[in-house]
């Protein structure tokens, strides 16, 4: 039983908060809200690459380095208390995650030198009407035409999809509109005929798009795995990613306890600090149990990850569960303690609260993944 | 990064598994599983059971008849023991928990050497007296006095909620001794045979119809010097280093998942609608809420044995494990009730009504004492606000 992290995590973490420290603020997020459509800068992404983090869990053969899923979590929890926007968990735990998962030797040749120096941005299309947040269900539907597929069908919030050079797109080469086997995973550029992405603006400043796919023709050499198998692998990697933004949303909520108790340090109302009133207190105190709880089960869903354990599923499960209700809650007690400030753009705060919201329903939110805990543990007769 | 235990850990594991598989009987599990308490009789035989096998007091060394577990062979006998059905030793949380590594931080080896040993054989049971009519969250106001007269104490005051007392042949206690400076500062740590001359035990009836606790009144009772603990007006510390000891124990984790797991048994035999109750969507829903949440406990002492085993420090993920883990018990209890339908209303017998599963009410009952005694939970928030937070006082 070990799920500490080690002196190695907290080296990457320190580096971490020095590049945000330099590179980033809450005034340039308020910037980058003004700039449509991208919302990130492509300078501080080549930024990144310089330091090794857009192939960070990729292998050395690739320009990656070689660091297991632990060290990918112990980043995003920096990017999450710094607010960093930048589509890490899009291009290297979605898009290039899918290819170092189940693609062809050529196409990880292809591919993933290419992010790790920053030169190429990906993300993933699976999120379709009528399904919520159900991986199966796909009607969007890739026909066969001599030796390529056409595919036509609609994409809805596809994370980062404005800006994205490649978006792996999942359409059902045979089956029913939720079956799980008949999926398959096409790579498709961003210039392909028919294919129009539209920019969906977040609640977070963020980025997303709608896509739609009109007889866009993909060779088969674009193909990520198998045809009408790609479902497996596409839930393997949602699930890291998942697991990715938990621990973002791990370091969003230490932040905001952080400036929430500094707050309550500092404003004195009635001659006493904010902080002394127990009312408020007891607020607080409810604010770290629901970070440590969460905390706890994304320590273990990391572990299990990283053991590759049969229960990895069910922990991602619980750690998105106890996250997308813990971060929210403690977002909208923290904008409460900070009365009409926090509910200013001035203030910080309401950052934390916006992204708290997109992270819960991201992947998932709690209802979808309490029932995946159920499907899997108690599963009906 | 690893989840799973370690090859010895795991024999560990099974071993007591299985001994707790074979040795707690029907008859235990019937009362504890029920959420009742065990009667005397059988919790007598029960403590002379394992106290031969050597578990009793699992984290204390052998030579005082402990069992000399790890931190983390004591966790892993904790959660088995807990979800085996096995009681909870009525010396476990008071004398057990509490009083031994007490006495073997502060006590003298005379006081060590005459008490303990028979503290975990179970022949001399313990009471703790502690809260006083006017000290209850606060403590350190307590005012029933000791005052030294040659070679003993006289004490003269009242405690109260005093749980066991009834049961127990010895209590130790707080008492005032110096009434000058802080109220924290001249109180000191006692032990009184519970047989001396000028005790008076009153039993307070509880809301589940039992006496759990009573009430205790001293009258000139005479205690000799030799059963202080620690340095006089020093009594306080030694409570306050108590809490810190406690922090792993402070909430039995395999207690609020095995109290869940019964849940899910009966909504497996109670039909609904020519269904089990396990599958009806509104109840399962409320059922995964429960379960997430039970393991994110789990997970937070995995957490603090990770750091035990390294030798770091534990961070705040100790400060709200007793706030949390009761308030969860709460919850377990509520959906419990709520299982079992209209029978939920009845009290007692529930066999003989014919109730389908067997679950007591009094368990949910009891449950709201466990976010009242051994600091509040609004103690406990005010504690993690103001000492792992560091928010102001003033």
């Amino acid at each position: 039983m070990d799920l500490e992290i080690t002196r190695e995590h907290l080296m990457l973490q320190d580096s971490a908060r020095d590049f945000i420290k330099k590179e980033h603020s809450f005034d340039r997020l308020r910037e980058l809200k003004k700039e449509p459509p991208l919302k990130y800068s492509r300078k501080v992404w080549k930024k990144m690459a310089k330091l090794d983090w857009l192939g960070l869990i990729y292998p050395e053969e690739y320009n990656g380095a070689q660091m297991d899923l632990s060290y990918a979590m112990a980043l995003l929890e920096e990017f999450g208390r710094g607010m960093l926007p930048e589509p890490w968990i899009s291009t290297v735990l979605l898009g290039g995650n899918l290819i170092l998962s189940g693609g062809s030797k050529e196409q990880k040749k292809n591919f993933l030198p290419k992010i790790a120096s920053g030169k190429l941005l990906m993300t993933l299309a699976y999120l379709e009407d009528g399904g919520r947040y159900d991986p199966n269900f796909c009607a969007a539907g890739a026909k066969k035409s001599g030796e390529n597929f056409s595919i036509s069908g609609k994409k809805i919030f596809v994370l980062d999809g404005s800006g994205a050079d490649k978006i792996v797109v999942s359409a059902r080469t045979s089956g029913a509109v939720d079956d799980r086997e008949g999926i398959t995973l096409f790579i498709i550029d961003k210039n392909a005929d028919g294919l129009k992405i539209r920019p969906v603006k977040t609640m977070d400043g963020r980025n997303a798009a709608s896509i739609d796919l009109n007889e866009v023709m993909v060779s088969e050499g674009d193909i990520i795995g198998e045809v009408d198998h790609g479902y497996n692998l596409m839930c393997d990697v949602i699930d890291q990613a998942t697991a990715g933004l938990c621990a973002e949303m791990i370091g969003g909520m230490k932040a905001t306890l952080n400036l929430t108790v500094r707050h309550l340090s500092d404003r004195i109302q009635f001659g006493k600090h904010l902080g002394s009133f127990q009312a408020l207190q007891h607020k607080s105190a409810d604010m770290l149990i629901n970070q440590e709880l969460a905390i706890s089960a994304v320590y273990y869903a990391m572990a299990s990850m990283v053991e590759k354990s049969d229960e990895r599923v069910s922990a991602v499960s619980i750690a998105k569960a106890k996250c997308s209700h813990a971060y929210i809650e403690n977002t909208k007690i923290a904008i409460q303690l900070f009365g009409a400030f926090g509910f200013t753009n001035e203030a910080d705060i309401g950052f934390f609260f916006k992204r708290a919201k997109v992270a819960e329903i991201l992947f998932g939110d709690c209802d979808y993944h309490y029932d995946r805990y159920l499907t899997l543990n108690r599963p009906l007769s | 990064m690893q989840i799973s235990y370690s090859k010895n850990e795991e024999k560990f594991r099974d071993k007591v598994r299985l001994w707790l598989k074979e040795n707690v009987s029907d008859e235990i599990k019937d009362q504890t599983l029920g959420g009742s308490s065990l009667d005397t009789e059988l919790m007598v035989k029960w403590h002379k059971k394992l106290y031969q096998k050597g578990w009793v007091a699992p984290e204390i060394d052998k030579k005082w008849g402990g069992s000399g577990f790890s931190q983390t062979e004591n966790f892993i006998f904790g959660y088995e023991y807990a979800r085996s059905g096995a009681p909870r030793l009525k010396t476990k949380l008071i004398a057990i928990g509490m009083l031994t590594p007490l006495l073997l931080q502060f006590g003298t080896k005379e006081q060590q050497e005459r008490f303990i040993p028979d503290m975990i054989s179970g022949e001399i049971q313990w009471a703790q007296g502690y809260s006083e009519p006017d000290a209850g969250s606060d403590l350190a106001n307590l005012s029933t006095e000791a005052v030294l007269d040659g070679d003993d104490f006289i004490v003269n005051g009242q405690k109260i909620w005093t749980s066991m007392a009834d049961y127990a042949h010895w209590m130790f206690m707080l008492v005032r001794t110096d009434t000058s400076g802080k109220k924290q500062q001249g109180i000191s740590f006692l032990l009184v045979d519970l047989k001396s001359p000028g005790i008076t035990i009153r039993p307070t009836e509880a809301l589940t119809d039992h006496e759990p606790f009573c009430e205790v009144f001293f009258d000139n009772v005479r205690v000799p010097k030799e059963n202080l603990v620690g340095k006089i007006n020093e009594g306080w510390n030694i409570a306050k280093v108590l809490l810190e000891h406690e922090r792993l124990n402070a909430f039995p984790v395999g207690e609020v998942i095995a109290a869940l797991e019964i849940v899910v048994k009966n909504a497996e035999k109670i039909n609904f609608r020519g269904k089990p109750l396990l599958e009806d969507p509104v109840f399962r829903r409320k059922l995964a809420v429960l379960d997430v949440d039970c393991k994110a406990f789990l997970y937070t002492f995995f957490r603090i044995l990770s750091k035990l085993q390294s030798g770091s420090a534990p961070g705040p993920e100790t400060s709200f494990l007793k706030a949390y883990g009761a308030e969860l018990y709460q919850r377990v209890m509520d959906l419990s009730i709520e299982v079992m339908g209209p029978y939920g209303q009845s009290w007692y017998n529930l066999k003989e009504y014919g109730n389908p599963v067997h679950q007591a009410t009094m368990g949910w009952v009891n449950a709201r004492s466990l976010t009242i005694w051994g600091g509040a939970s609004e103690i406990q928030r005010t504690i993690i606000a103001t000492q792992v937070l560091k928010l102001p006082r003033k």
